[in-house]
């Protein structure tokens, strides 16, 4: 198969990939590990004329624990996610996301900012994320602005990125004491797969054992993935246990909006929001209960 | 230890290096002085009536050297059974199926030839298109090929015994039906070919194909060229699984190109186009209606089947038979009646793949048998051992088993699984299951009807004494076969398997029917055997006369001669041998007289030492019409037990071992019979769970990709413990036998069965993905 004809650009700085970004507006596209825009180009389904790289960006590199925030730069691969010691130990629902994510070529290739981006209703990562309640920061020769990632996914494909702009890192708040998450994904088979479904959820205990805070976060089941609200709502205030993720992930295969599609059909994918759920539910417990 | 010394262990594969360090040659890699890129246009309508075909923009584009239609290509049709010769090289009256050819165009570049095949202009007028069984056999429905009314493309009806009778005398009769989906092989590397027509008239084609010689006469036929003037060369391919086993429409559109344009075409298949070219494993719907008494002797099978063939033959008409005639065995069946449908539909043609024609068949008919089992209260293994054939035992469609490790195969795996400690024993969500399968060690008839041997072998001497070059017209396509046959003309000849090389795959080194029915071993193993005695008894003859010894007071081995009786002076023929390699590092100075010095010995005797090897099956089979299909010089056969887990919440199913016993008559190379046991089980169990090439309603593939289209990962791959049975084949070159598809038989339905162990339903429609084993296990806790 072969590629449409472009023009390859590799600026070194966010600044010199945001002033050609403006120069070529919709004629461009960003491409870092390519995992997703390669195969586009190839089934000519996108011909962009400018191809602008921002593999050598080595700004967007970095992974650090930064005062109460965990930073990680957009060009930050999932082999790397999978590695860092950082995200095993405060992020584990994201980790889960990455280790389960493609193939180890695949991994080796992909980035965080790229699976964010190309905003895919079943990717692997944007769950584990939104459980944990992450920005992501967008810059362009304007300046910068910060978005939650709740706000940021408009549809399959289209996101709250202006043409102009590169999604240049992810800040999420080192998650509290008493705190957990976990992420859990099916397909038909065990790796390389395009989900079914998936979902993470996290929720914060006070110190009295009580759910204050929740996060259910469902992919696959609509054009985005987002939160389980109903879910969220039943959660807090009460104290954990199997029947109250039991009624959780009812609530959650409520709110999910599952279509048939020729991979699965809705009525499946609902059932499994709720699996995945209390599946989901009960790993964090038992993270948080391991915490003490 | 092994009687013998180079065969019955583990070599080294010949290709190993070449392979591991990406030096292998592949068609991709080639490139010929002044080669064009082709590319074909493909229909975009299921089912269409061709109006007009203008070439003329398509033909003006700068770097444009030839467009072909039927016009240039003439209407010869072709195919893979002379009975059925439905294709011609590019449409003429209709388009078929998504993926027709239409046109062909040569160019400089590959880009160039895309363009101009979008600008090829055609007019048609689309037709209602027929994309499953039952829409093609209705009243009224739109017929594909006028010859085949009600769109049959060929039934089978065979009887053997009195079913209807039989089944009155049996106690307890169950009938079920199972459906299997269009599969695809999936191998790496896709369809791939250069033509190169030259100045003298002779058509060379380098292809991806496992069938050099079937390609030959297909070229030969359908170009129109004499005899003598057309070459097939098979370099190293990335698998074909049968799909590759028949020349294609692009490999002929190449070679028309090259000899429009007197310059070497090259042209590849993308993946998408491997999906819609089809002539993967066909979708069967099987009924089956099995008899069995109280004690549980299996007493009769009444089948019913219908294949989902797509727009043209393909292999189907062998495909239809096999369906029926591979459930003769492996168990005593007195009676068994068969009714076979192949039917048209406007989908990619079906053809034959790994295990051809009996593995949906018998996925169905051994998850019915462990029904009859357990109804019957008998343990699934006692019960298969119960009706078990043993070697020397005739089918009742008139199979021969000559071997039979049957038996041996189902003992080691119940032992190797601990099958007694865990049948019945294990908890909700985890299973076993076994099942069993057999298949020919060659179609007993070539493809054409013809006297034609099935394989001759050339193995000569190099003329320094150094070598055994062996030539042989035989297929590597991946499985070792290149290194089976060195491995059987050193043992046959005495000599180390390095001083051993071998070419194949090219229609020049004579004939050889190619990598299809698992025959190759056994076929040409036979031809290298006799080719190899022949070389050895020349080399022999000669010392004989020289050293005045008898032929039967000597031996060849490990590239040694040894006389059997007293010391016998060779000194004579040393110093000669020296002489004449005066300044050479590695001249024999002490020790036995070496195979080397008696191969130049003979060489100064008579000249090149050519040895000649050949192999037909003897008559085979009964006489009724379709008997030729099924019948074979030999059967291997394989159990195997699956143990599996299966998620109650989720459906989905993990396969977590599979203990696999397949009796090969007596291994070659033990490590490639391992590994095409290990590889039908990887191809079993994708079909088992994942794999289904789907379309939308207007035919097109929509999973025509490997992200879609789901093999298994190595993460979905079971730990397999495989387990040699050697029966000692009496066919057999060594006694060996086929490996590569008889293993793929137990896979599927030991797979079903372990799964209805675990949950307590059965499904009968593949594959078990976690949708349709949750949804199987939602019915059942509704009906309770």
């Amino acid at each position: 198969m072969l590629l449409p004809k472009f023009d390859f650009h590799a600026p070194e700085t966010v600044n010199e990939a945001c002033q050609m970004l403006s120069e070529y507006g919709l004629k461009a596209k960003l491409i870092a590990g390519g995992t997703d825009l390669m195969v586009n180009m190839k089934k000519k389904i996108l011909a962009p004329e400018q191809i602008i790289s921002i593999s050598q960006i080595r700004e967007l590199d970095h992974l650090d624990v930064s005062g109460d925030r965990i930073l990680i730069g957009a060009g930050v691969t999932v082999a790397d996610l999978c590695e860092s010691k950082t995200i095993a130990g405060y992020l584990p629902a994201l980790g889960q996301g990455a280790n389960n994510l493609g193939t180890p070529l695949i991994r080796n290739l992909a980035t965080i900012g790229g699976n964010i981006g190309s905003a895919r209703p079943a990717a692997d990562l944007p769950p584990g994320l939104m459980a944990y309640g992450a920005e992501v920061v967008l810059q362009s020769k304007a300046g910068i602005r910060t978005l939650p990632l709740d706000n940021f996914f408009l549809g399959p494909g289209f996101t709250a990125l202006q043409p102009d702009e590169i999604l240049t890192e992810i800040r999420i708040l080192v998650p509290p004491a008493g705190s957990g998450a976990a992420y859990v994904n099916i397909g038909i088979r065990k790796a390389q797969d395009c989900n079914l479904v998936n979902v993470a959820s996290y929720f914060a205990l006070d110190s009295n054992g009580i759910i204050q805070n929740a996060r259910v976060v469902m992919g696959c089941v609509g054009p985005k993935p987002f939160r389980a609200v109903s879910a969220e709502k039943i959660l807090i205030g009460q104290k954990p246990d199997i029947q109250l993720f039991e009624k959780a992930g009812e609530a959650a295969s409520a709110d999910s909006q599952p279509i048939d599609d020729f991979r699965s059909c809705a009525t499946y994918k609902r059932s499994m929001v709720g699996v995945l759920t209390q599946r989901t539910l009960q790993q964090a417990w038992t993270r948080i209960k391991n915490q003490e | 230890m092994s009687e013998y010394n180079v065969i019955n262990s583990r070599a080294t594969r010949l290709d190993a290096p070449a392979k591991a360090t990406g030096k292998a040659v592949y068609i991709d890699d080639m490139t010929l002085p002044g080669m064009l890129y082709g590319a074909l246009l493909q229909s975009p309508l299921a089912h269409a009536r061709i109006l007009r075909i203008d070439t003329s923009k398509a033909c003006k584009l700068p770097g444009v050297k030839s467009v072909v239609t039927a016009k240039d290509a003439g209407l010869i049709k072709y195919g893979v059974s002379p009975a059925r010769y439905d294709e011609t090289l590019f449409c003429h009256d209709k388009v078929r199926y998504v993926g027709d050819e239409i046109a062909a165009v040569a160019a400089v570049d590959l880009a160039t030839a895309l363009e101009a095949v979008s600008l090829i202009q055609v007019d048609c007028e689309e037709l209602p298109a027929v994309l499953d069984i039952d829409a093609a056999m209705a009243d009224g429905a739109p017929v594909l090929h006028n010859d085949y009314p009600g769109n049959v493309c060929a039934e089978v009806h065979a009887e053997f015994g009195d079913v209807e009778a039989a089944l009155k005398t049996c106690d307890l009769v169950r009938t079920t039906t199972f459906k299997n989906k269009r599969q695809d092989a999936a191998f790496i590397e896709p369809q791939g070919c250069l033509a190169n027509y030259d100045l003298s008239g002779n058509l060379t084609l380098y292809s991806s194909t496992q069938v050099p010689h079937y390609v030959q006469r297909t070229l030969s036929m359908v170009l129109q060229l004499p005899i003598g003037r057309v070459r097939v060369v098979k370099p190293y391919v990335g698998g074909g699984f049968g799909i590759k086993a028949a020349a294609n429409h692009m490999e002929l559109a190449a070679c028309l190109l090259s000899m429009k344009t007197g310059k070497p075409v090259k042209m590849n298949f993308t993946r998408e186009q491997v999906f819609t070219y089809g002539r993967a494993r066909h979708q069967f719907i099987h009924t089956m209606t099995t008899g069995v008494k109280k004690d549980g002797t299996i007493v009769a099978l009444k089948h019913q089947c219908h294949l989902d063939g797509g727009a043209y033959s393909s292999f189907g008409i062998a495909t239809v038979y096999y369906s029926g005639s591979l459930l003769g065995g492996p168990y005593k069946l007195p009676n068994m009646k068969y009714d076979g449908y192949r039917i048209y539909t406007n989908k990619p043609a079906c053809g034959a793949q790994r295990g051809h024609g009996g593995v949906a068949a018998r996925a169905c008919w051994e998850q019915q048998l462990d029904m009859i089992a357990e109804e019957l209260k008998m343990d699934p293994a006692e019960f298969r051992l119960k009706n078990i054939m043993v070697a020397g035992d005739v089918t009742c469609n008139d199979l021969n088993m000559s071997s039979l490790g049957m038996k041996e195969c189902i003992e080691a795996i119940r032992d190797g699984s601990d099958w007694k400690s865990k049948k019945g024993k294990l908890p909700k969500g985890k299973g076993i299951g076994m099942a069993c399968g057999f298949f020919v060690s060659g179609a007993g008839y070539p493809i054409y009807r013809s006297d034609t041997y099935h394989g001759t072998v050339m193995v000569k001497l190099t003329e320094d004494g150094g070598k055994a070059l062996v030539y042989t017209a035989s297929a590597e396509i991946g499985q070792g076969s290149d290194t089976t046959f060195a491995m059987i003309v050193a043992e046959a000849m005495g000599i180390r398997l390095e001083d051993v090389r071998l070419e194949s795959g090219d229609t020049d080194f004579g004939v050889d029917l190619g990598a299809y029915s698992s025959r190759q071993t056994l076929m040409t193993g036979h031809a290298a055997k006799e080719a190899a005695e022949d070389v050895k008894k020349q080399v022999l003859d000669v010392l004989s006369k020289e050293l005045n010894v008898p032929v039967s007071d000597m031996d060849i081995r490990n590239s040694f001669v040894v006389f059997k009786k007293d010391n016998v002076d060779f000194s004579g023929l040393r110093t000669r041998y020296i002489k004449e390699h005066r300044g050479w590092t590695d001249n024999p100075q002490s020790g036995p007289l070496t195979f080397t010095e008696a191969a130049r010995i003979a060489y100064l005797a008579k000249g090149s030492i050519v040895g000649t090897g050949k192999y037909k099956p003897p008559q085979l089979g009964g006489k009724y019409k379709g008997a030729a299909v099924g019948t074979s010089p030999a059967y291997g056969c394989s159990a195997q037990v699956a143990e599996v887990t299966v998620d109650m919440e989720t459906g989905q199913i993990t396969v977590d071992n599979i203990t696999d016993a397949h009796d090969c008559g007596r291994a070659i190379n033990v490590t490639s019979v391992e590994a095409q046991m290990v590889g039908s089980v990887s191809m079993g169990l994708g079909e088992a769970l994942f794999e289904e090439v789907k379309f939308d309603n207007k035919g097109h593939v929509i999973n025509a990709d490997l992200s879609e289209y789901k093999i298994p990962t190595m993460l979905d791959m079971p730990s397999v413990k495989p387990i040699i049975v050697e029966s000692d084949e009496p066919n057999g070159p060594f006694g060996a036998k086929e490996v590569g598809e008889g293993a793929i038989m137990p896979t599927i339905p030991a797979i079903l069965n372990a799964v209805y162990d675990a949950i307590g339903v059965r499904i009968h429609e593949l594959p078990l993905t976690p949708e349709r084993v949750w949804q199987a296990i939602c019915d059942c806790q509704k009906e309770k």
